[in-house]
């Protein structure tokens, strides 16, 4: 497609506004400051229980603590197989040796998307975390694919207490240069059929965050 | 019902509503509200939130022409591409060509307004695009062939049991009347469309001048499936969507869910700056941006009437409003309903083929009351049946004739104190033949609009002349 040397709809505007090309914007009106952070306990507090009121399962874990709760998780859900991102902190945490020392298969995620869609589980780290709402914030780049916490049946976060951040803000100061932000509040649900909340439609039906103590 | 009406004949289908409308979108509509009332209880700085978001939205569509080509820059720098539709036809026509270009043979598609407002679906599937719905409730109402009944629930109107059908006769398969068995269903069957699909097509919720950003707000998921898996991506979004800045986005999340379902923020939301950056990453390789006028450069010659497009599609004026909830989505005849219908519609499609909606209200304000915005929606209402009667600058009046004559006689004997007070001493006597017992049950046409309803109370006394008694 070429770009128009002149522009309709930016002319029209320009008329109903009475405004012509390079005419001074006044400064745009003022927001609201920030909600100030409460001590980290309390932040991640707030966090974990805002996640289980929108039915996602919190723990909080140290690395000796993993086999058990992934080995629980995985019966829980009946994971055969699973994705996860090959980052540096998923790595530390020896997650994807554990997995496969337990018995799951693993699936690259730079497979094809039908072999991620038969993925039960996919594992991933979060970027930035929102207490007052539980929302998860994840970027997306080269080593860290969008589709894994998405595809799968389950969705298991690994979340750092210093991705918690007060408000919107500060997350959107530090993502905004970022091409691809997704926030995470709860398991993907519909009220559609009669008001009945159903979980899973087309994303996970389980969200499971563990906070690594 | 995505098509472009001619004319809206809101007081004919008011006429017949089906039963089980009103039933099961004030189920909805007070299922929501009550949630809105727990968040906006929870927030002490509400009132301060809307407004900082009316004067945010009000600033944007004030230097809009200075925003958008702020995005248009940097969409364009995060390697996205951007197309100028004036017009619905314009807008469908880019985005045929685009789909055509990558050879496309199935789309999968977020519930979006904009594409329902230049009925994309419909050109699509003209040129032999399979096109999928893929919120669930979009979903049911493209199998059924009908329009939805409430901006966030589309398909509230429909029992399990009547889904189940449905999808048993198109689907092919057996469907219990069980939510969560039929939404299984729904995942499985457009699951495989997902993956196969060639491109995705979305709306938007927000653009952000900023930095080139589409904000995408959905709770299923399907937003994010088609905009992850189909190597193409094309939004249509109205000129109307953009934000300044991430900063002030903030105000504008913070309010949306709330205001919509009483969720503290809806499940997903995405924050798309142009295509993908690695192979590996997932989502489009390509991102086209269709920037859709259609009539919204008009709306903002009129500095009252300019405030409807301050609107962020929560659905909230909805909720609250009497007239909706008694008539259900579909009487609105457009995309978009309820009191912000009510002002879209008749600015968007004119006044003559949707005149009937600026009446469609009794004005109790509510929906401004509610707005996160605050869109003087009662305001912006008189404004327009003004424009309806007696026509303005932007507009020549579009009321039938009998409807203007009528409304300048009453300016006229109104006006004048002597004609009035003759007036009213006629009414008794022109009305003595249609009382009995104090209430007049049939009246002579156009009168008997009213009393084909409902009987109208007699008049039993007299104003001035009990005024002037009671002041002495």
């Amino acid at each position: 497609m070429t770009i128009p040397t002149s522009n309709p709809v930016l002319e029209n505007l320009r008329r109903s506004l009475g405004r012509r090309p390079g005419d001074p914007v006044p400064p745009r009106p003022a927001i609201l400051p920030p909600r100030p952070a409460a001590a980290p306990e309390a932040e991640l507090d707030l966090l974990l229980s805002e996640i289980t009121k929108l039915s996602g399962v919190t723990q909080r874990l140290t690395s000796a603590e993993i086999d058990s709760a992934l080995s629980a998780l995985l019966l829980a859900q009946e994971v055969k197989k699973a994705t996860l991102w090959p980052t540096p902190g998923l790595a530390e945490l020896k997650i994807e040796t554990r997995l496969r020392q337990l018995g799951v298969e693993i699936v690259s995620p730079y497979a094809d998307k039908q072999a991620l869609g038969q993925c039960d589980l996919g594992v991933t780290e979060v970027s930035f975390a929102l207490p007052e709402t539980g929302t998860l914030a994840l970027l997306s780049d080269g080593e860290r694919p969008r589709a894994v916490s998405l595809v799968p049946r389950v969705h298991l976060a690994i979340l750092r207490p210093s991705a918690l951040r007060a408000d919107l803000h500060q997350i959107f100061l530090e993502a905004k240069n970022h091409h691809y932000m997704i926030f995470i509040t709860g398991p993907s649900r519909t009220a559609d059929i009669e008001l009945t909340v159903t979980l899973g439609v087309h994303g996970p039906k389980a969200l499971y965050v563990w906070v690594m103590e | 019902m995505s098509e472009r009406p001619t004319y809206i004949k809101f007081g004919e289908y008011t006429e017949h509503i089906p039963a089980n409308i009103p039933a099961a979108v004030q189920q909805a509509t007070g299922r929501f509200l009550g949630l809105r009332q727990m968040r906006v209880s929870e927030m002490p700085q509400w009132e301060e939130l809307r407004q900082a978001a009316s004067n945010i939205r009000l600033h944007t569509l004030e230097n809009l022409d200075f925003y958008l080509e702020k995005l248009e820059q940097n969409v364009r720098a995060a390697g996205g591409q951007v197309h100028w539709a004036a017009d619905a036809a314009q807008a469908r026509a880019t985005v045929l060509e685009i789909a055509k270009e990558h050879n496309v043979k199935l789309a999968v598609k977020v519930k979006s307004m904009a594409t329902e407002e230049i009925g994309l679906n419909h050109a699509l599937e003209a040129a032999g695009i399979q096109t999928y719905e893929t919120d669930l409730g979009e979903f049911i109402i493209q199998l059924m062939g009908t329009g939805p009944s409430h901006i966030i629930v589309p398909a509230v109107h429909l029992k399990k049991e009547e889904i189940a059908e449905l999808f048993t006769q198109k689907l092919g398969v057996e469907a219990p009347p069980d939510p969560v068995k039929l939404t299984a269903i729904a995942r499985a069957t457009l699951r495989e469309k997902f993956l196969s699909a060639e491109m995705g097509v979305s709306g938007g919720n927000f653009l952000v001048a900023e930095t080139g950003t589409l904000v995408i707000v959905t709770n299923e998921g399907n937003g994010r499936m088609c905009t992850t898996m189909p190597d193409l991506h094309v939004a249509v979004v109205g000129i109307d969507k953009v934000v300044p800045d991430w900063e002030t986005l903030t105000v504008l999340l913070k309010l949306l869910a709330r205001s919509a379902t009483g969720q503290k923020l809806s499940t997903y939301t995405a924050f798309i700056s142009g295509p993908r950056r690695a192979a590996g990453e997932n989502g489009p390789k390509e991102f086209h941006l269709v920037l859709l006028d259609n009539g919204r450069s008009k709306i903002l010659q009129d500095p009252v009437a300019r405030e409807t497009l301050k609107c962020i599609r929560c659905g909230c004026c909805l909720n609250v409003c009497p007239v909706y909830k008694n008539v259900g989505g579909f009487a609105y005849g457009w995309f978009i309903s309820g009191p912000v219908g009510a002002i879209f519609s008749p600015q968007i499609l004119g006044t003559e083929a949707a005149r009937e909606l600026p009446f469609a209200s009794s004005l109790c304000g509510a929906c401004a009351d509610v707005c996160p915005v605050k869109i003087p929606i009662p305001k912006i209402l008189l404004h327009l049946r003004r424009r309806v009667v007696e026509g303005d600058e932007f507009a020549p009046a579009s009321a039938p004739l009998m409807v203007r004559a009528g409304a300048k006689l009453g300016t006229f004997a109104l006006g004048v104190p002597w004609l009035y007070r003759f007036g009213t001493r006629l009414l008794p006597i022109f009305t003595a033949p249609f009382r009995k017992d104090g209430w007049m049950s049939s009246l002579p046409a156009p009168a008997n609009l009213w009393t084909k309803v409902r009987p109208f109370p007699a008049f039993r006394a007299n104003f001035r002349q009990w005024w002037a008694k009671r002041t002495k």
